[in-house]
């Protein structure tokens, strides 16, 4: 432009065009929520954690049943001692067996027991022809030399072969770990899911048709959130027995009411609205009403509802499976991991520490996105 | 406004009538009778233990005999331990039970109202964060999780309190606080929010206008309307306080109902499952029904449709 005072060229349409930036709906939410950080926080850790339960079973060298009885109950990190000739570690587990450790940190098997010396207090191992021992006298017990009774030199490492340690019957607890975060999104996504498309029908129905229908569907749901969930999720799983797919059946058949009464509320306020009736002026059936034009406008609270609803999901399973009501072993479940490793919480704190870390990271995620949603898609904030 | 209760009241017995209805249903449509088991048991011996326990009845006369049982407060007998009856269980375990949820009870409402106000009195500054930090952990922890955290500080890390049973005051500490965990963290945010919504009504500011002192404010002005939405959620609460129990009396050793139930469930115990499930729904029944009264008496605002 050379001519900085020249008189712009302006039409009647641009001169009553809107020049802010056009968001859609979408954008506008997403605008919203990600200037939340733990929001964004809970958002980035649900993906790290999808991908660490569908990915990371790849990615092991373990299966999440396999069981291997020499390294029971091993923890993360390890007290070792020096093999007398130092080309390696030795540790002692709780069922005083010694294994060998390698330098790098993996674990090898276990040592052969060559004789017991019980006036010492000592069980004599045999460690690459050399005897070591085993002294149980006082706690903790030590690896000594059984001539000289020197106490071999100590240290702590990182278990290099199980980087999360071992559960009670010898598996890797990072393997289960996946796959018990992968069930536990399972179950809650997909009990989520049934929920959804029932308290969609459902509440839809009753909201759009109003009158008595209207009042009979309420008042069932009214009578049905009386009755307290927990108990008939039990019994639910009682009658279809342990297994996956009871679990979801229970949980999907169960939790639909809010879902119900949050998609009438929003149909009820929407189905008297200008867009609906020229909708029905044209001749629409109300198939296409509902599921064209007031669902897809509920969705933002449907959608807060559903955030909401996975957390209680996930909570309602690792529940079950902390009862013992939930999955059958030796598949795992964030519960279930819990549930075995209450037995050991004394010596192995780590194997019930790990899974309910886990559960509590979801929780969390769960919780955040949900609120930063629900921040997000409030028509009060919106300027 | 009596109308209303004895609507509510209607309303209640019929959730009831179904409670019985889907709970004998579903535990009549397990495949097998209840005495089906690995052992190999005679004809004559599983026909015996039918006409005893009158299985062989038609379904609806079952039915029916068992919810006129239910009203003279007959549970019936357990299928599993022989001699003993459903309301012997009960008898037992909803005590224990009772005080454990009873003393939670207190403790989460002497703990999460103060720390409520505090927070919104407060609001923004730290003491608000820290409330609702801790209400944040409470709700979103579960509580066998805070249990197990709790026994491993404070029973074996530190050897102070017991880590199972209800023989002392010292046994109260960590069930309770594992019970009443979420709770108090959801009864202080309630609290809060409402406190908070409260505290900008123009009523407040004409008391504030008047020059009153502000703990006058907030005690004779704010609270008493503020109190109203939390009594509300008591209701639940106590639902919550009651099936939590299952988990707590588990990892505590406690020798209440929730045990049995859950063991029941494991055994299979068909009656005494049916039996403890109605008890516990008609509990809860009657303790929403207690507080909805109680909520109208105090809110003169309330409609009655």
């Amino acid at each position: 432009m050379e001519n900085k005072w020249e008189m712009l060229e302006s039409s009647n349409e641009e001169r009553e065009k809107i020049w802010r930036l056009n968001r859609t709906f979408a954008g506008d939410v997403w605008f919203r929520f990600r200037r939340k950080p733990t929001a964004i926080a809970g958002f980035v850790i649900i993906l790290l954690l999808l991908f660490f339960a569908l990915a990371g079973p790849a990615f092991t060298d373990y299966s999440y049943s396999a069981q291997n009885l020499e390294v029971v109950n091993i923890p993360p990190r390890m007290t070792v001692y020096d093999a007398p000739d130092g080309s390696g570690y030795l540790y002692i587990t709780q069922a005083l067996k010694v294994v060998w450790v390698n330098r790098d940190g993996t674990l090898g098997s276990q040592l052969k027991k060559v004789r017991e010396d019980s006036e010492h207090s000592m069980t004599i191992y045999d460690c690459k022809g050399t005897e070591v021992g085993l002294y149980y006298g006082f706690k903790p017990y030590v690896m000594v030399d059984p001539e000289t009774r020197v106490i071999f030199s100590s240290q702590k490492i990182w278990n290099q072969s199980y980087v999360l340690g071992t559960d009670s019957l010898g598996r890797d607890i990072l393997t289960r770990l996946m796959y018990g975060t992968r069930v536990s999104l399972l179950v809650a996504f997909v009990a989520v899911l049934v929920n959804l498309v029932i308290g969609i029908i459902f509440g839809g129905i009753s909201g759009y048709a109003g009158g008595t229908v209207d009042a009979v569907m309420m008042r069932i749901v009214d009578i049905i959130s009386t009755i307290p969930l927990t108990l008939y999720v039990i019994l639910i799983m009682v009658i279809l027995g342990t297994g996956l797919k009871s679990i979801i059946i229970a949980l999907g058949t169960v939790y639909w009411v809010d879902m119900a009464r949050v998609v009438r509320g929003q149909v009820l306020s929407l189905k008297n609205q200008e867009f609906v009736l020229a909708a029905r002026t044209i001749g629409s059936s109300v198939k296409t009403i509902l599921m064209q034009h007031l669902i897809p406008n509920a969705m933002g609270s449907i959608l807060v509802t559903v955030t909401m609803l996975i957390p209680s999901a996930i909570f309602m399973e690792a529940f079950l499976g902390f009862l013992g009501i939930g999955l059958q072993p030796p598949l795992a479940s964030l519960g279930t991991m819990c549930n075995d490793a209450t037995e050991n919480l004394r010596s192995c704190p780590h194997q019930l520490f790990i899974p309910a870390l886990v559960i509590c990271l979801i929780m969390f995620a769960f919780n955040f996105v949900g609120d930063g949603l629900r921040d997000a898609l409030d028509p009060k904030l919106k300027k | 406004m009596v109308r209303y209760f004895i609507k509510r009241l209607g309303m209640m017995l019929i959730a009831l009538f179904l409670i019985i209805l889907v709970t004998f249903v579903i535990m009549h449509s397990i495949p097998g009778g209840p005495f089906t088991s690995d052992r190999n048991v005679s004809k004559e011996v599983e026909e015996a233990l039918n006409e005893k326990y009158h299985l062989n009845d038609p379904l609806p006369k079952q039915f029916f005999d068992y919810v006129g049982n239910l009203l003279h407060g007959d549970f019936g007998p357990s299928y599993r331990f022989t001699g003993k009856t459903v309301n012997d269980f009960i008898a037992n375990g909803f005590p224990v039970s009772a005080k454990l949820g009873g003393v939670t009870i207190l403790f989460v409402i002497l703990a999460s109202i103060p720390m409520g106000i505090l927070a919104a009195i407060k609001n923004g500054k730290w003491q608000d964060m820290l409330v609702m930090a801790v209400a944040t952990i409470g709700v979103t922890i579960p509580s066998f999780v805070i249990a197990s955290i709790l026994i491993y500080i404070f029973s074996f890390r530190m050897g102070a309190l017991p880590s199972f049973g209800l023989d002392s005051w010292k046994g109260y500490v960590l069930p309770v606080i594992t019970l009443g965990g979420y709770s108090i963290s959801y009864l202080a945010r309630q609290m809060r929010s409402s406190l908070l919504e409260v505290m900008g009504q123009d009523y407040i500011r004409t008391a504030r206008a008047k020059g009153l002192s502000e703990p006058k404010i907030i005690i004779r002005h704010a609270l008493r309307n503020a109190m109203i939405p939390v009594i509300t959620v008591l209701g639940p609460t106590v639902a919550n306080l009651l099936t939590g129990s299952f988990v707590v009396e588990k990892i505590f050793a406690v020798p209440g109902l929730g045990v049995h139930f859950v063991n029941s469930v494991t055994m299979r115990d068909y009656t005494t499952i049916m039996g403890v499930t109605i008890f516990y729904a008609t509990f809860l029944l009657a303790m929403v029904f207690i507080v909805d009264v109680f909520y109208c008496l105090i809110d003169p605002r309330i409609k009655y449709d």
